[in-house]
């Protein structure tokens, strides 16, 4: 393909050079209209992620995740695969592979081999897709359970209580005036759909679980131990206290010491993406709150970076002065917590998070007088935010950001990081080395804490964050205690950043156009990312240029730190194991979406 | 005797007019001593279980404290002034709930395990003597021995409670008792040694009446040896491991519901409190204080009131201590505290001996040499202990990683 000069400046989703190098390389990697970056076949993906990885410097392999393309018009019926490669500073790398839909033959080479990474985000998308990854070591269901009939983000997958492809459902307003739900009309038994020859009553539940113990009791397995010990499987959760909500961990002990664990993701699960794609484009901005519940704010933004990237509006610069307020609160918040309920995980009762707690509803206290809500904030909107300062916010906001949260976080930082039972405890436990840490797709703190000075408000800078003064917080042992203090680092970080944002913060508009219940968003795709709390946060957005999002993927924080737990806790205590899931700081909201 | 006399050894008196009464009835001297025996005993182990209603209630309340919050209030409930009742509220609900049974249970050992950690914790109370003399259930000349042996039996109550449970955390939860209690017996037998030899007797009352001087004065540092290892043996943190609620859930009791549950809550603060009386006749000399000679009831009043202040101390630790991890509490006992014990007794054992052969025999002069060897073996351990800290440390450093931009 005869490449021109005006071609190239629209290449969307991928740099110019890289492209170039690609084709050199691969001449049959092209850019179709329809996506952003490069399309490649599915037979060379693996070699073209090589290629990108080792001589192009695409160190990091952010998402993955796939599109059901099906009765679109103009496009044949096909499955794309994309995957988001990004480097230490910049942008990304998109590349598409197009496979057919048909289960069995929807099948491609697996990357895991050089990007573990893709460990979680390939089982996903063979669970919601039924795209089977060639040589991929474990490949088992990750949020529906094993037995589950159908792939739910598959187009022609219909879910209990269907109603109709896009919200809002016409069936809800026959007459016009107030809805009626499904759910009041129709009885269950319509609805349910068993596999054929399926009863509940004759399902055997062990029979769902037998994959996981299966791996369970083959994994890493030592035939060579001295003591001929008997190993035992030991379910942590659902249900414990210390894992954040309904996750668990099935864990092979012997005696005390950890030899293999598998995280068990899905217990609440709830096919948000399924539920964004039927959502309007605006539905989806309070939608985003409830995925990683403490920080609504930031979920908030970073769906609306990457709108506002399809959009390709402007942001009044006051708008972007008030996000950059929300956002480092929400980071001190967040922070805040995680330090909290990580000395909870070590056996503080209830001390430690109580006082983060305390920070927190004086902070949710702004949050409220600003969008109305201590949760669920709703308050980003395409172009700029919902609703201005009131009057003394700012004044309190100062307050509170300079003299109250400075002298507690002071403190709570004396107190924790201070002392030796804290110490005994973190230092040198679930050591994260910082290539296995990038290689497998670790952002935020935890990554920032194994020496690897990455960070997306500078890689690569959205909103304010390139005319603002602030570092970025590096510690270099890549334990729990590392992980711990870097919180505390990055709420000074965000103090200093609040500082500057607060006292400039201009007059002017709030939001570029007055907001429309009914946006219809540009046909394209594109992937935008912000540095949330935890994490790197993005969202993949397809449009087909109408009313709601033919595809919404969330690329999950959480869900991705998650990937080097088992190699983490390998061999510690038992009580290691909470102490570095606690060290690495996940809300179960946004693992399992 | 006047009143005042009757009151000023009020229980003592109680006890002998009430032999006199049943004498009065023609009753044989056995039976009279059984029947007296019977109601002090009664009596006495309802003092625990009453106190503890109280202490729940200020536990919780310290605690509240220490987490910048109120507690148990008595806003609009009937909780009583204060919320002095809570305790007595959540005593009801315990009661009333209902019981949940693991279904492959091992039905007899279930069963017995509560009652066991409940009967454990009582019966410590026999030996300690809450007066000069006659307050006190029984003066076993082992006393000491004795409250060790229960203290191994309250373990027992955890194994059986794990292993009947058929749970793997409750195994876990009785593996981790049993452990603990092999390790931290020893250095808790070594320091108990100490005061033992300095008072040359096994009973709790010949150990009250040999601290002229308090032994935590002559003996810091056993006393501090001791005072870690009945930390460990009682589950308060940093030491708590049987139970550690954010590892394995409650541990050993962790299948338990209702009053059964309510038995091993009020067996842990029972334990408490008692380890705490044991430590105030061990090292803070006891009953002993002023005006006991005229009015040996008041005996009661100063022990109780050191016990509380250790107990206090340990409801400090539970609301500001993280939990240590298993091996961390293995090897604290194994490679400093049972050596050190060691140490101590040897240290302790010669100094006493050539303060006495050099003829020092007024109890202060004795408990000064005694508390400076203390000290020199303190400030010995301290240097030690940072040069392994410095160690530590610099090993950390070197395992650190590039920094990658």
């Amino acid at each position: 393909m005869a490449e021109t000069p005006q071609e190239a400046v629209q290449l969307k989703g991928i740099p110019q050079e890289t492209f170039q190098a690609l084709q050199e390389r691969f001449p049959e990697a092209v850019q179709p209209a329809r996506y952003e970056g490069a399309l490649v076949p599915a037979e060379k993906i693996v070699e073209v992620v090589r290629f990108l990885r080792d001589e192009l410097g695409y160190i990091f392999l952010s998402n993955l995740t796939a599109t059901d393309y099906l009765d679109v018009k103009g496009v044949e019926p096909h499955i794309d695969v994309v995957y988001h490669l990004f480097r230490m500073q910049g942008g990304y790398a998109a590349l598409h592979v197009e496979i057919p839909r048909e289960i069995g033959k929807a099948h491609l080479p697996s990357v895991t081999s050089l990007f573990p990474s893709a460990m979680l985000q390939e089982r996903e998308v063979y669970d919601m897709f039924g795209v089977k990854f060639d040589g991929h070591p474990d490949l088992r269901r990750l949020l529906m359970w094993e037995g589950f009939d159908g792939y739910p983000l598959r187009k022609d997958w219909k879910e209990v209580y269907y109603e109709g492809e896009t919200k809002p459902y016409r069936s809800r307003y026959p007459k016009g005036g107030h809805p009626i739900y499904a759910e009041e009309l129709s009885p269950l038994k319509d609805n349910i759909r068993y596999p054929e020859g399926w009863s509940p009553q004759a399902w055997d539940y062990d029979e769902a679980d037998r994959l996981l113990y299966e791996r369970m009791l083959s994994a890493h397995r030592d035939p060579d131990k001295p003591l001929k010990t008997d190993e035992m499987i030991i379910n942590f959760g659902p249900h414990h206290p210390s894992t954040h909500g309904v996750f668990r961990m099935a864990v092979r002990l012997d005696g005390e010491t950890v030899r293999h664990l598998e995280p068990v993701f899905g217990y609440l699960h709830r096919n948000h993406e399924k539920i964004g794609e039927r959502n309007t484009w605006i539905q989806n901005i309070p939608f985003t709150d409830r995925l990683d519940y403490i920080n609504g704010m930031t979920n908030n933004w970073a769906y609306i970076v990457a709108l506002e990237k399809l959009l390709g509006w402007e942001v009044p610069e006051r708008a972007e002065y008030i996000r950059v307020i929300v956002g480092e609160f929400s980071r001190i918040v967040n922070h805040m917590l995680a330090a909290g309920f990580f000395s909870n995980e070590l056996g503080l009762y209830f001390t430690g998070s109580l006082y983060a707690l305390e920070e927190r509803e004086h902070i949710l206290d702004l949050f409220e007088a600003l969008s109305g809500a201590r949760m669920m904030f709703n308050y980003m909107r395409p172009g700029g935010v919902r609703y201005d300062l009131p009057e003394g916010w700012l004044e309190k906001a100062k307050a509170l950001a300079y003299e109250r949260i400075p002298r507690k976080v002071e403190q709570m930082a004396h107190f924790l990081l201070d002392n030796d039972v804290v110490k005994a405890r973190t230092m040198g436990v679930g050591v994260l080395p910082p290539d296995v840490a990038i290689a497998s797709g670790i952002t935020g703190p935890v990554l920032r804490a194994s020496g690897v000075a990455y960070d997306i408000r500078r890689a690569e800078p959205y909103s304010l964050y390139d005319q603002l003064d602030f570092d970025v917080a590096v510690r270099t042992h890549g334990d729990a205690y590392d992980r711990l203090a870097i919180r505390f680092d990055e709420i000074w970080q965000s103090l200093r950043i609040l500082r500057q944002v607060l006292e400039n913060i201009p007059e002017g508009p709030i939001v570029a156009k007055k907001p429309s219940h009914r946006l219809k968003v540009p046909a394209g795709e594109t992937y935008g990312r912000i540095e949330a709390p935890k994490g790197e946060l993005g969202f993949y957005l397809v449009s087909l240029g109408k009313f709601n999002p033919y595809r919404y993927h969330i690329r999950s924080t959480s869900l991705l730190n998650l990937t080097a737990l088992s190699d983490m806790t390998r061999g510690l205590k038992v009580a290691d194991i909470v102490t570095v899931l606690g060290s690495i700081d996940l809300t179960m909201g946004e693992v399992d979406r | 005797m006047n009143v005042w006399q009757f009151l000023a050894d009020f229980f003592v008196n109680v006890g002998a007019w009430m032999g006199e009464l049943l004498s009065g009835w023609g009753l044989s001297p056995f039976w009279v001593s059984l029947i007296v025996k019977v109601v002090g005993g009664l009596a006495l182990a309802i003092g625990p279980l009453t106190a503890v209603l109280f202490l729940i209630w200020y536990a919780r309340k310290v605690i509240g404290r220490i987490q910048d919050r109120m507690g148990p209030t008595n806003d609009g409930t009937a909780a009583g002034p204060f919320a002095l009742l809570q305790a007595v509220a959540d005593a009801i609900k315990m009661l009333t709930k209902e019981f949940v049974f693991p279904k492959e249970r091992d039905r007899v050992v279930f069963l017995i395990a509560p009652v066991l950690a409940v009967a454990v914790a009582v019966a410590v109370w026999a030996v300690i003597p809450f007066g000069p003399q006659g307050m006190q259930f029984v003066d076993l000349n082992i006393g000491v021995f004795y409250v060790v042996a229960l203290a191994s039996l309250a373990f027992f109550a955890m194994l059986m409670a794990g292993w009947s449970s058929h749970n793997k955390y409750a195994n876990l939860g009785a593996f981790r008792a049993v452990s603990m209690i092999v390790s931290y017996e020893i250095p808790q037998m070594l320091a108990l040694l100490v005061p033992v030899m300095l008072a040359g007797s096994m009973g709790m009352q010949g150990l009250v009446r040999a601290q002229e001087v308090p032994f935590i004065v002559m003996v810091p540092v056993p006393a501090l040896i001791y005072f870690l290892a009945m930390t460990a043996e009682v589950g308060r943190l940093p030491f708590e491991q049987a139970e550690a609620d954010a590892e394995i859930v409650a541990g050993y009791f962790v299948e338990y519901s209702g009053m059964l549950f309510g038995a091993f809550y009020l067996a842990e603060f029972i334990n408490n409190l008692s380890a705490s009386f044991v430590f105030t006749v061990l090292f803070l000399g006891g009953w002993r204080g002023p005006w006991v000679e005229q009015a040996p009831v008041l005996g009661l009043v100063w022990i109780s009131l050191k016990a509380f202040l250790v107990f206090t101390l340990l409801t400090f630790f539970w609301g500001a201590m993280p939990r240590l991890r298993i091996d961390h509490i293995l090897g604290f006992s194994w490679k400093f505290l049972t050596p050190l014990a060691l140490v101590m007794l040897v240290v302790v054992a010669l100094v006493d001996k050539a303060v006495q052969a050099a003829g020092l025999t007024s109890p202060w002069g004795r408990a000064g040499w005694l508390f400076l060897a203390n000290a020199a073996v303190a400030l010995v351990t301290v240097a030690l202990l940072y040069r392994a800290e410095r160690r530590q440390q610099a090993a950390r450093e070197a395992r650190r990683f590039a920094i990658v931009r």
